[in-house]
């Protein structure tokens, strides 16, 4: 691998950990949200060297294309990414749900409740 | 005794003042609940001026979410019974009667009102075959005969309606066999009775790729229903 991507591909990955730890460390970033991105950059990182390894295990797994092997890693990425944001959706879903059920229910009693006051203060004579 | 019936409306200006106007004069006796799903017309507006109490939820949640806020309300304010119906006219007042009675006489927790029991309903032979699938699991499962599992007529008791008001024990979407299963499952009365419905043309949620879904997703609710029995 060219040595000047080689370096470009390490400064990116060291350079989105500390963003994120830096966002971390603000409580900007849920904790359990961030440690997927953690992950990315921590194989951007290792990404810089990547070559030394991929190589030798494409070979040992049979594959005579190593960037196959590459994409494959990142096939498998990109789904469990998807699989993981669709639980938090689904999870998301019903906690909205519930608040905007209770939500509705609190406005009506409020509304009643602001009608009945309105009411016995015209009955006082206030 | 008092009853609460709840219609989920989303959208449906047109229609919701003449339903609770025709309510009221069958059932002058029973409080009227209209829970506006998210609409963007002025449904709430039409459902107070004829006399309903309305819940406005901020945005659309569902049918399924319309009605277990209905529930919730019956609830919060100690309601006997609660009758679920559509806000479209379809369901005639009229058979409101024919519920509770079949209630008392069956001592059931859950009555699902049918549009086959009696006359004759006509629909698509993709939905005929569909409710007739459904209609057979349910029969099997539950040894109750259930002729209409996608019927939204339904009267459902204080224990029935309270259990279902609770967290994830009432579907987001469509109620569909699934919750008569889950019913079931949690050792409830089941019974059917027959009521009149009035044929609306064009604004059935089963068209385009929908139907296909549909049937996939409840094939999965079912047998999710069936497996949680299971384990247990």
């Amino acid at each position: 691998m060219n040595p000047i991507l080689r370096i470009t591909i390490l400064f990116a990955g060291t350079l989105l950990f500390i963003v994120i730890f830096r966002l971390l460390r603000r409580r900007r970033f849920r904790e359990e949200l961030s440690i997927l991105w953690l992950l990315v950059s921590i194989s951007l990182i290792f990404g810089s060297i990547a070559d030394l390894i991929i190589d030798p295990l494409a070979l040992a797994l049979g594959i005579n294309y190593p960037p196959a092997l590459v994409f494959l890693i990142f096939f498998f990425i990109v789904v469990l990414t998807m699989f993981y944001f669709s639980i938090v959706v689904s999870d998301l879903k019903s906690k909205n749900k519930e608040l905007s059920q209770k939500v509705a229910l609190m406005e009506y009693r409020l509304k009643e409740l602001t009608k009945k006051t309105r009411d016995g203060s015209l009955k006082l004579g206030i | 005794m008092s009853y609460l019936i709840v219609i989920p409306a989303f959208n449906e200006e047109t229609t919701i003042g003449d339903v609770i106007l025709s309510i009221r004069e069958k059932e002058p006796g029973m409080d009227i609940l209209v829970v506006n799903d998210g609409s963007s017309d002025k449904t709430s507006e039409m459902a107070m001026i004829a006399g309903a109490k309305v819940i406005d939820i901020p945005y659309n949640i569902g049918y399924g979410g319309a009605i277990q806020t209905g529930f919730r309300f019956a609830v919060d304010y100690d309601y006997d019974y609660v009758i679920t119906m559509d806000g479209d006219g379809q369901h005639d007042p009229d058979s409101i009667r024919s519920l509770i009675d079949t209630m008392e006489r069956d001592g059931a927790d859950v009555v699902i009102g049918s549009r086959f029991l009696e006359g004759n309903y006509r629909m698509s032979l993709a939905r005929r075959i569909g409710s007739w699938l459904f209609s057979k699991i349910a029969n099997v499962y539950t040894g109750v005969r259930i002729t209409d599992p996608t019927s939204g007529f339904q009267i459902y008791n204080r224990k029935a309606f309270s259990y279902l008001s609770k967290g994830d024990n009432y579907p987001l979407d469509y109620p569909d066999v699934n919750i008569i299963m889950a019913l079931h499952r949690m050792k409830f009365q089941l019974s059917e009775a027959p009521v009149r419905m009035i044929r609306k043309e064009g604004k059935s949620m089963h068209s385009g790729l929908k139907p296909f879904f549909y049937m996939l997703r409840m094939i999965l609710a079912i047998t999710l229903v069936i497996l949680y029995r299971e384990e247990k």
